[in-house]
């Protein structure tokens, strides 16, 4: 069976695409960007040397799952979520709500998805996807990095939900309880917006927002004392275009999105500031893309001596003025709202 | 055809791919997977979004597209013929 009027989309997110697909099936007409703003869904972490991290390494949106709670808190939606301990008992309870029609969002590691190309599978274990069917042995998944729903056998389902490691999802799924019968989208924006420029300026932890991009440039030149050989910070200096541009949404990626938010918003608030904000953005995003660049070239050379190091530490200082600057506008701008 | 040509010797110069010309390139086959005469990476894929920017005036902004977007030749030219459209219609 599939659930037959589930719309397939494809999104800029993961996570907010998932939750975009999740309210509109259920009747809520709202677009993936003010699911994205509203939640507050970008940010900045950078982390140095911290127990659960290896390496340095750093994040660039919200943590996982905090998207949700932000657009329960603010748009007054209901989700029902459940998280499992055993294998059966979670492929139970998803096929009990898909024989209700009921599409339901799983959290999964990339990895065991057998629809994803071999040389673009990685572990991620905060994967989201909506699966909408069942037939035979395979589930049917509405996975929004896909341009057509895809299927998935049901041990690879299995295999991605029960995945272990840092923050293993547990089976974890979660569908749509309620929908508010109105929404005043306009105090929602305004949340949304005041909570990242609270996380990209305010926020009094030293390795956050913009803060954190700083502290991100300057720490990026003592890389080398903490890898083992030359291939080692190559991967790892790699990584940093992983993260900003190849794995799922990316660094540049979310700044687009927001961009686009802003510029739904102007409209939503009779704002036109927002309009030339969004397009701040779309620039400031660019620049994202070009230190990501940067990255991915030096390392794939292997051209890692320290004056390469220093002008990757200078294009992300360069992000850290820029962002500071477009933040305090735009926290300006909404005040006045 | 012009357009195709074109964006041959664009993804050609960018890369630096000395021994290989446009007509050696084939328009539908993938260009990542190693089915066509070029083998492209993820960082060649991010090297094709801006040069394609810088040239055409694009953005690809949603990685998602973008991987649809630069799958083949005529993907990208289809891509640069609509996004043409758009700003001329």
């Amino acid at each position: 069976m599939i659930i037959e009027n589930f719309k397939h989309k494809m999104a800029a997110h993961c996570e907010s695409g998932t939750i975009t697909s999740l309210l509109n099936h259920a009747g809520m007409q709202i677009s993936e960007p003010l699911v994205f703003g509203i939640s507050s869904g970008l940010f900045f972490g950078y982390f140095h040397k911290m127990k659960t991290f290896p390496f340095p390494t750093f994040i660039v949106r919200n943590k996982p799952g905090q998207m949700r709670i932000n657009i329960t808190k603010r748009l007054g939606t209901k989700f029902n979520e459940s998280s499992f301990r055993k294998n059966d008992e979670g492929a139970r309870k998803l096929d009990d709500l898909l024989q209700h029609n009921i599409p339901t969002a799983a959290q999964v590691d990339f990895f065991y998805l057998d629809y994803v190309p071999s040389w673009e599978r990685v572990h991620i274990n905060v994967h989201f996807m909506v699966v909408i069917g069942k037939e035979g042995s395979n589930y049917i998944v509405s996975d929004s990095y896909f341009p057509e729903p895809v299927t998935l056998k049901s041990s690879s389902l299995d295999n991605s939900r029960f995945a272990g490691g840092s923050m293993s999802p547990k089976g974890f799924i979660f569908h749509v309880a309620d929908i508010p019968s109105s929404v005043n989208y306009k105090a929602a924006i305004i949340k949304g917006i005041k909570n990242v420029c609270f996380n990209m300026l305010r926020i009094p932890v030293p390795f956050l927002g913009v803060k954190g991009i700083r502290l991100f440039a300057k720490k990026i030149i003592e890389w080398p004392n903490f890898a083992r050989d030359t291939e080692h910070l190559s991967h790892e200096i790699m990584k940093i275009n992983i993260l900003l541009e190849d794995q799922g949404t990316g660094g540049a990626g979310f700044r687009f999105i927001y961009a686009t938010f802003l510029q739904e918003a102007a409209e939503i608030l009779s704002k036109p500031e927002l309009s030339g904000l969004s397009r701040q953005l779309m620039e400031i995003g660019d620049g994202w893309r070009e230190l990501s660049l940067f990255a991915a070239r030096i390392g794939k050379n292997r051209d890692l001596g320290p004056e390469k190091l220093k002008q990757l530490s200078g294009l992300i200082q360069n992000r850290a003025e820029v962002e500071e600057k477009f933040f305090t506008e735009l926290n300006d701008v909404i005040k006045r709202v | 055809m012009e357009l195709k040509n074109e964006i041959k010797t664009l993804i050609i110069n960018t890369l630096g791919f000395r021994n290989i010309t446009p007509s050696d390139v084939d328009d539908e086959k993938p260009l990542f997977g190693g089915e066509n005469s070029l083998t492209l990476d993820s960082v060649d894929a991010l090297e094709i979004i801006m040069a394609l920017q810088r040239q055409y005036n694009v953005r690809i902004a949603d990685q998602n597209l973008a991987r649809n977007i630069i799958r083949s030749i005529n993907s990208i030219a289809e891509f640069i013929y609509s996004e043409q459209n758009k700003s001329n219609g």
